[in-house]
């Protein structure tokens, strides 16, 4: 289930590490020399005999180069199986027992990825003497401690879902529980994190050979620049020959281990999943005709609409097929007319506000329809127009306003920064609008500087309102405006916006899940279902006539305060 | 319909959180010690060899001794580690074999050097890294994200000591550009201008190098960071209101992804120096990491130990640096202001 980039990257890791490990296992019986022998003057240049040449004293470097494969490997993977092993049972262990062994094996953890891995290597490497064991050894005591921090968090994700607590609940062994639950739950992560070690444990045997701390009765890719640093390769020509070959195979070796990396990491993270479109423009699809003129201001008596919705659609381009979240949608809002759109989640209507704002984002994109907004067709305008548009004419209260806010400017900064965008005042000037705005939604101006968390949800409600309002828009589209706030916020929102509506004259497309909410502010009222608006009507003092039998059964879903069966007081 | 600001002061859990840090550098100071003291009584041999160095293996019985006992080495374990913290405390790092001069003095006199060299090397790399993964998170799947992240990945591959080795065989000696080695000219005297041209022209490329050999996780940490953020409420906020597709870039989604970015930033220093051994190495190259290089060579022990834990105490400090900076970037990281009320 990868995305086809991914599995192109995993399977140019696998061929090259394939073709690595065949050295490795193979290195012996095709190379030419013994790599030891002296069997050339020094410093051939690479000929049909010493296909890479040969170094200062005369060995075979081709030869040199492939056995070294088996060592610079074997280093690297068995480090990184050891520090796996460790790292799965301190994760475990801390994840699932927690308590005292936790805070040790956490604390251990802390402590190593604190301490500057190379020069700890270095001196545990020294005092044991150098070798593959203790390069083994030194490598995999430093990496094992990120994966224990990350196995770790992983067993407590999975502990907190419900089958693991279920069983707990029933009195199933904490044995079982690990074994039967956990562990195949981990598993999968615990591949890609060897991979990442092993990438890791190849680079170090690389450092510490460098630095002389390598088996000195063998050879591996790093020993071999040691050598050829210690002896100046770089004074002849040599260095094409000496030093390029070993570095390129290290650098393929761990190539090969990021790239498969990857692909497995994404295929346990789905969320890490980019999608890959070379060359295609993402607006071209929506470009209908450039237009060069502003949106033209609109005669207020004119009986055209302010926004006239006409057969729009939108879709999500998946890896099976397009999916069609708005279909042939129709409609219209005049000035200060308040529209409400009623949809359960998943019916299109946050697509269709963010199509009328121009911010749908790749995979969605507009397959059909107009948008006439004062006449002008929102699809056709070029950046710089959108940018005078949004905010100016047509303002957008999101949905989850409470995450709208930046959390890390004030809401002054928030406010003066969307005044700047579009009048050409001063800051000071901008300033003292933006207390004005915030007056205006119900906030005292000695909040101004407040950050957003300092605020709570209704008080960033009202910020992101004042936001909207802050270049007079002659359109407003609140998405769920008051979706996640408590009910007496709720009201006192939903009043805060009929009042600044009516006052202002603002038209409104007010989109939400809950029809009674819609009936008390909307003018009109659409019904969106599947991506389409399956019933049109005007509402009279909050009652509407529902002619498609899903809308007739939303009103009758409608809690009631008066029924029409009143029951007679006895 | 005036609310009033309610500001409501939560639990700051700043204080508490102060102390874990705290112990925590505490707990890697006194694990970075120990190993230097329990190293040389665990391994095979005479601790001796690991005091003295070979000078030790032409003394008699009888001098060895007295040298024991002047050293404390007659003493339990444990009024020995007293005594070794004690000497750590006042800066005393024992000799150094090689050298034959206090560890302490040599250290002071190489630390120089290695900032000189990682300081511009972590602006650089960081400044890069943190442009090109904004730009590669931005545009998204296009060719020009794909190239860049290959290239990236594909440098995040490379020894950085071989990065140094390539750049030494192109650019000083097939093309003469640059030195390649030490940091001071052999000749000439220290001061003016042309001293310091010099110089720099030796910072060349190690900077090089070290940025090379880093930018790659800087990259990819912000690309990710980036990629992130972009997805946020408040970013397509930011684009609703009308501003400028680099107002949007910059300074919403930006400067926001920028906050794990810069902890990585200061916490790889520790990374840093370690790449820095292999990299002084090299360029031969008179900072720390080069002294922890010509330690190893001559098996000089005490200089050894002197070198790892003035690596680990600079660790330590920009960690420190990282606690005390984060919250001048981060609004909700400054304590006394969390609330969380709806």
């Amino acid at each position: 289930m990868n995305t086809p980039i991914a599995r192109y990257l995993g399977f140019t890791g696998f061929a090259i590490l394939v073709f690595m490990l065949l050295l490795a296992i193979l290195g012996p019986f095709i190379v030419p020399y013994d790599p030891n022998e002296l069997i050339a003057p020094a410093f051939q240049p690479p000929s049909w005999s010493y296909l890479l040449g040969t170094n200062d004293i005369g060995q075979d470097i081709f030869s040199e180069l492939i056995m070294s494969a088996r060592v610079s490997l074997l280093v690297g993977v068995v480090s990184a199986l050891i520090a796996t092993l460790f790292g799965v049972i301190a994760g475990l262990v801390a994840g699932y027992f927690g308590g005292w062994a936790e805070t040790i094996l956490m604390r251990l953890v802390d402590v190593k990825l604190t301490l500057p891995f190379l020069p700890l290597m270095i001196v545990v490497a020294v005092f044991l003497g150098p070798g593959l064991i203790t390069q083994i050894l030194v490598i995999a005591l430093v990496i094992w401690a990120p994966m224990a921090r990350e196995l770790r968090s992983q067993v407590l994700t999975a502990r907190r879902r419900g089958f693991v607590e279920a069983a707990e609940a029933i009195g199933a062994g904490g044995r079982y529980i690990l074994r039967r639950h956990l562990l195949p739950n981990v598993t999968p992560l615990i591949i890609p994190q060897f991979v990442r070690a092993a990438n890791t444990g190849i680079l170090m045997e690389t450092s510490l050979s460098f630095l002389g701390l390598g088996d000195p009765t063998v050879k591996s890719w790093g020993m071999m620049l040691f050598y050829a640093n210690s002896r100046s390769a770089f004074l002849t020509d040599a260095w094409l020959w000496w030093l390029l070959p070993p570095g390129i195979c290290i650098t393929l070796s761990v190539l090969s281990f990021s790239l498969l990396g990857y692909a497995l990491e994404e295929r346990v993270r789905p969320r890490l999943r980019t999608s890959w479109r070379f060359g295609a423009s993402e607006r071209s699809a929506n470009k209908v005709r450039p237009l060069k003129r502003e949106p033209q201001e609109q005669d207020p008596e004119s009986p055209e609409p302010l926004l006239s919705v006409q057969q729009l659609s939108v879709e999500y381009v998946t890896a099976n097929g397009a999916i069609r979240a708005v279909d042939s949608v129709s409609f219209s809002v005049r000035r200060g007319e308040v529209l409400g759109i009623v949809g359960e989640s998943g019916s299109g209507k946050t697509t269709m506000a963010a199509a009328l704002m121009q911010l749908l984002k790749p995979p969605g994109r507009l397959t059909g329809g107009r948008m006439l907004f004062a006449g002008n067709d929102l699809a056709s305008l070029d950046a710089a127009e959108l940018k005078r548009l949004r905010n100016n004419r047509i303002a957008l209260i999101p949905q989850a306003a409470m995450n709208a806010l930046n959390p890390v400017y004030t809401v002054q900064k928030q406010l003066v920064e969307a005044i700047l965008a579009h009048q050409k005042i001063r800051r000071s000037e901008a300033r003292i609008r933006a207390n004005h705005l915030l007056q205006l939604v119900g906030i005292t101006p000695d909040r101004a500087r407040a950050y957003p968390h300092e605020l709570s949800g209704g008080m960033r409600q009202r910020v992101v309102i004042a936001i909207a309002l802050a270049n007079n828009p002659s359109l407003v589209i609140a998405d769920e405006p008051t979706t996640g706030l408590d009910v007496i916020v709720q009201a006192e929102i939903l009043e805060l916006l009929t009042d600044l509506q009516s006052r202002l004259e603002l038209a409104m497309i007010f989109i939400s899940h809950d029809l009674s909410v819609v009936l008390s502010v909307a003018d009109r009222i659409a019904i969106m279902l599947e991506g389409k608006i399956v019933d049109q009507s005007s509402v009279n003092s909050g009652v509407f006539h529902p002619n498609h039998p899903y809308s007739q059964r939303l009103q009758a879903a409608l809690p009631r305060l008066k029924s029409k069966h009143t029951i007679p007081f006895s | 319909m005036h609310i009033s600001g309610v500001r409501t002061r939560g639990r700051s859990f700043s204080s508490r959180r102060l102390f874990i840090r705290i112990s925590q550098y505490i707990l890697v100071v006194c694990v970075a010690l120990t190993i230097n003291f329990t190293l040389p009584r665990l391994a095979p041999g005479d601790p001796l060899n690991y005091i003295l160095g070979d000078e030790a293996n032409s003394l008699n019985a009888e001098q060895r001794q007295q040298i024991y006992r002047e050293l404390g080495l007659d003493r339990s374990v444990l009024q020995q580690y007293g005594d070794y913290l004690l000497g750590t405390l006042t800066f005393d790092l024992g000799d150094s074999i090689r050298f034959g001069r206090p560890v302490s003095e040599i250290l002071v006199e190489r630390l120089p050097w290695t900032v000189l060299m990682i300081g511009p090397a972590i602006i650089l790399s960081a400044l890069l890294g943190i442009v090109l993964g904004a730009l590669a998170a931005w545009k998204r799947g296009k060719a020009g994200d794909a190239s860049l992240l290959t290239g990236m990945i594909i440098l995040e591959s490379m020894p950085s000591f071989w990065i140094g080795m390539l750049l030494i065989a192109v650019f000083a000696v097939n093309l003469g550009w640059f030195p390649s080695f030490g940091a001071v000219p052999f000749t000439g005297t220290e001061g003016g201008l042309a001293y310091f041209v010099e110089v720099a022209r030796r910072l060349v490329l190690p900077v090089t190098t070290i940025t090379l050999a880093t930018i790659g996780s800087n990259f990819l940490l912000t690309r990710a960071s980036m990629l992130n953020t972009l997805g946020e409420d408040y970013v397509q906020m930011a684009e609703a209101k009308g501003l400028s597709e680099r107002a949007v870039l910059f300074q919403h989604a930006l400067r926001n992804a920028l906050l794990p970015v810069y902890t990585n930033v200061t916490l790889s220093l520790g990374a840093l120096v370690s790449g820095a051994v292999t990299v002084e190495t090299v360029f031969a190259y008179p900072g720390v990491g080069r002294l922890l290089y010509e330690s190893v060579l001559a098996r000089d022990y005490p200089l050894l130990q002197g070198v790892f834990l003035l690596i680990t105490i600079g660790v330590i400090a920009a960690n420190v640096l990282a606690d005390l900076t984060y919250p001048l970037l981060d609004p909700r990281a400054r304590s006394g202001t969390r609330s969380e009320v709806s």
